[in-house]
């Protein structure tokens, strides 16, 4: 675990400024096997300090690769001197930042290191299994990652904390021969979430009938796919879709930076942006009375996280906050600055967010639906501050007459969030979480996605 | 700082072959970056970092490990030799991993090595006083404007040994247009220059996406579905020919067996208008590198020469692995080659079509199909560029669509990473509501 040079050094934050200094030490491990053949084997580690100085409404920070007593105040000094020259040539006028309790939350523990042996054999256990099974695929790929974040935080100002954030997953990709002769693909995340590689996975039989299914639904796809008509369509979106609509199409729109930066939140608070059955939180570590697929105890700003709730009962009610924001909206931060390295300064981040479960039956939304659409796994989304989205579909099957039909071929949708959530009439009772992808936005960030089965409608693409 | 980290290098590279490799290689790096950046129109943030960089390759009995950390004292190249030996150990063999030979090792010096932090700031509030004057409608949601001075020495066991000291200025833009609670979609700017005599409103398309995403503001819905020209501007062809490139012509597609082009070397696969090089060396991309990453002198090759299938984007294990001549560097510095018409006239010569300025989309399947949402775009109708869209799909197949060429301008736009024309396809399915 980081050692705790930081604390001592509290002497030298300068007053009438918030100041944070953080140790952290991020691990990636990964095991890539392609047809077979080990591609991809390597292990990486970043590891350093840095300060963040807020003076005068603007930030200075400043980072470097050594930790040592000497570093932590060099880059406390660097941080100072930058936050005084922009404040010097676009200071704003402001005071430091409103005072929170101080306090300390530690949920930090040694992790284990996994042998990169233990990876490699593990893919090549599921490797064989796919290649002995299944000789027909054009292509098969296993991909094992295990990636950890530890942090060590200081603050002026709030609490300080040491928290890990260990996650590990295996992704398998299959490439099958489609009946017109051009190949299509299909890959599933099996198992996994929070926690090292160990506590995740006991032995490579344990994920064979996922394998299977995989293979069963790339071979639906293959033999008997087709394209959805283009045009506006009733679909009911799976979990996985609904959370990535939590995620993409809503929660940046609310994220303040982007709603000052004009995203279309702006003007919609406390306004209706859905049905009355549209329910959104961002959660923080505990959903449901249980754990959050990647829980957050305290932000890299030293605020004790607490869920965000944005839409309730298809209202829009609040943002997703840093201190800063906080005040300029006049809400109260709920942990949502996070860094991903060292190096790096916080940023307003999801952690856990989602669309809340309703209370209908999945056969019963699809018993609804004379024509439409079951759209189940994606590989792509993205949206815009206008909150319109698209999604790549990489699976599901036509609903005619309240049956599921034909499978589908790769296609898109796309919509306006805060118009497409209004025509949201029916929610599953279950909802599924995701957590196996990183968010983009200046950095990096792993997040947690979730959602019900969604029943609405959307453009979706066709051919 | 240089010579030390050569030796760095070296002393790594020693120490993986004392902990076993038959073959060895170390790359290290030391870069000092000075960013500034805008948040929601006003400047929020000026940092500065020192980073240390250390990747550590063996290759022992033709079994491959790599490890990478940030520090390289003694004792971390040490046990990092070790990490690698036992990640290596736990590897099949597979006799195609390979470091580059020996060939002429050099020293690179590129760019403006050393920031003008002061001149610098001055350029980030020269852009931001311009748009507000020119541009009013314009949010800055964010800007990131950086030096980064990057000291980097490879060695391998072969006795290969470059250096580089190099540094740019990178500026990246992220605005939408308003009007009242009326928005455009947000776009992504930028340029990479080694020079800050130029505001950098003159660089790359800068202030033409500005005057773009002001139009854009106000959009309207296609109507119904029908197949048209898609003029796509500069940025969004290098987006749609990363995805082409990747998938058709790089490691994966061939290594997996699924790139439509595996047994096509040599033959025609686009328009014979069509030149695609990835060139690090040209004059216009700045810092472009100068060696691969498995320690080869990087040149200029053209993927696809006149519309013929000329070369794959390949490192030296897929090119071992498949018989296959390895890729000259492993940039993605994309040149295409003008066209003769400017773009004005290509434009006055479709019927009905699109503008594209952005493509989102879901990554396109590796058959080459591709669909997603038309993004930054206008309608062109009877030779004209009309109103702004919203809510418009676009589909089509990446390997017809270079067949389908109805022409390539005669402007480029070079942003220090790329130099791209606008290229103009025809039989694209365009749909709206």
């Amino acid at each position: 675990m980081i050692q705790d040079i930081l604390t001592d050094k509290k002497y030298l934050f300068a007053s009438g400024a918030n100041t944070e200094l953080r140790a952290q030490r991020n691990l990636n491990r990964r095991a890539v096997l392609l047809n077979g053949a080990l591609v991809g084997n390597v292990r990486t580690e970043q590891f350093g300090v840095s300060a963040r100085v807020y003076e005068n409404g603007v930030y200075g920070f400043s980072s470097t690769a050594e930790y040592t007593d000497e570093t932590v105040k060099d880059v406390l000094q660097a941080a100072s001197e930058n936050a005084a020259f922009l404040a010097r040539h676009a200071g704003k006028g402001k005071g430091p930042h409103k005072a929170m309790a101080p306090g300390r939350i530690v949920t930090a523990y040694d992790l284990t290191d996994v042998e990169q042996r233990t990876y490699i054999e593990f893919a090549q256990a599921l490797d064989n299994y796919i290649a002995t099974k299944y000789p027909d695929l054009v292509s098969r790929t296993v991909v094992i990652t295990c990636d950890s974040m530890e942090k060590l935080l200081c603050v002026s100002n709030g609490c300080d904390g040491h928290s890990v954030l260990p996650r590990s997953y295996i992704y398998v990709m299959m490439t099958a021969m489609g009946a017109d002769g051009k190949p299509v693909e299909l890959y599933k995340v099996i198992g996994g979430g929070y926690g090292t590689f160990d506590k995740n996975y006991t032995k490579p039989e344990d994920c064979f009938a996922e394998i299977d299914k995989l293979y069963d639904r790339i071979q639906q796809k293959a033999k008997d796919g087709v394209y959805p008509d283009a045009g506006t369509k009733t679909v009911i979106l799976g979990g996985i879709l609904s959370g990535m609509l939590a995620h993409e199409a809503v929660g940046h729109t609310v994220e303040a930076d982007l709603v000052i930066g004009g995203s279309v939140a702006g003007p919609c608070l406390n306004k209706r942006v859905g049905s009355e059955l549209v329910n959104l939180v961002d959660f923080a570590h505990t959903a449901f009375g249980r754990p959050t697929p990647l829980p957050v105890y305290v932000d890299d700003e030293g605020t004790a996280a607490t869920d965000a709730v944005l839409i309730q009962d298809g209202i829009l009610v609040g943002y997703m906050n840093n201190r800063e924001s906080a005040e300029r909206f006049n809400m109260v931060p709920q942990g949502n600055a996070r860094a991903y390295l060292f190096s790096d300064e916080p940023l307003i981040r999801m952690r856990n967010t989602a669309v809340l479960p309703g209370k209908s039956k999945l056969s019963d939304m699809i018993a609804s639906i004379d024509d439409g659409y079951y759209l189940l796994d994606t590989n792509n989304g993205q949206a815009d501050t206008t909150g319109e989205f698209m999604f790549g579909v990489t699976f599901g099957y036509e609903i005619k007459k309240g049956k599921l039909g034909r499978p589908l071929l790769d296609t898109t949708i796309s919509g306006v969030a805060f118009d497409m959530l209004k025509t949201v009439d029916m929610l599953s009772d279950e909802m599924i979480w995701a957590s196996s992808g990183m968010c983009g936005k200046k950095q990096p960030m792993p997040v947690g996605m979730g959602g019900p089965a969604v029943k609405c409608r959307v453009n979706i693409g066709g051919r | 700082m240089i010579e030390t980290l050569k030796k760095t290098a070296q002393d790594a590279v020693a120490a993986l072959q004392a902990a076993g490799a038959d073959k060895a290689q170390a790359s290290v790096s030391y870069t000092v970056t000075h960013e500034f950046n805008v948040d929601g129109g006003e400047f929020s943030l000026f940092r500065t970092l020192f980073d240390k960089q250390l990747a550590m390759t063996a290759i022992q009995g033709g079994r491959k490990g790599v490890v990478a950390q940030n520090r390289y004292d003694e004792e971390t190249i040490a046990e990092s030799a070790k990490a690698c030996l036992e990640a290596a150990h736990s590897a099949q063999p597979d006799e195609n991993w390979d470091f580059a030979p020996l060939s002429q090792n050099e020293d690179f010096v590129l760019g403006e090595v050393k920031p003008d932090t002061d001149k610098l700031f001055f350029r980030c509030q020269e852009l931001m006083a311009a748009v507000k004057e020119r541009y009013p409608k314009i949010i800055m949601e964010q800007m990131i404007v950086d030096h980064k001075e990057v000291y980097r020495a490879q060695a391998n066991s072969y006795g290969v040994l470059f250096s580089a000291h190099q540094g740019c200025y990178e500026v990246q833009l992220m605005f939408s247009g308003h009007d009242g609670d009326k928005a455009s979609s947000f776009f992504g700017s930028g340029v990479i220059t080694d020079s800050l005599d130029k505001p950098f409103l003159e660089l790359g398309s800068i202030a033409e996406d500005f005057e773009n995403v002001e139009k854009q503001i106000e959009t309207t819905v296609v109507e119904g579905k029908f197949q048209g020209t898609m003029v796509v501007m500069p940025g969004c062809v290098g987006s749609l020919f990363y995805s082409l490139l990747s998938d058709f012509a790089g490691e994966g597609g061939l290594l997996s067996g699924t790139s439509p082009w595996k047994d096509k070397l040599g033959e025609k696969v686009a328009d014979d208008r069509i030149t695609i090089s990835l060139a690090p060396l040209d004059e216009r991309i700045v810092c472009g590198s100068r060696t691969t990453g498995e320690g080869f002198r990087a040149e200029d090759f053209d993927v696809i020469r006149n519309g013929k299938l000329n070369a794959f984007y390949l490192g030296l294990y897929a090119s071992n692995k498949l018989k296959l001549p390895r890729g000259k560097n492993d940039s993605f510095n994309v040149v295409v080659a003008s066209g003769d018409t400017p773009i004005a006239d290509i434009i006055a010569s479709i019927d009905k079509g699109i503008l594209v300025g952005r493509f989102s989309g879901g990554q396109p399947s590796s058959n080459g199909d591709f669909s997603g949402v038309a993004k930054n775009s206008f309608l062109i109708e009877h030779g004209k560029i009309g109103p702004a869209l919203s809510e418009t799909m676009i589909s089509g197949n990446l390997a017809d669509m270079l067949m389908r060429v109805r022409d390539i301008s005669s402007e480029q736009v070079a942003d220090g990473m790329s130099v791209l024309p606008y290229m103009a396809f025809d039989g694209i399915t365009i749909s709206g509501k």
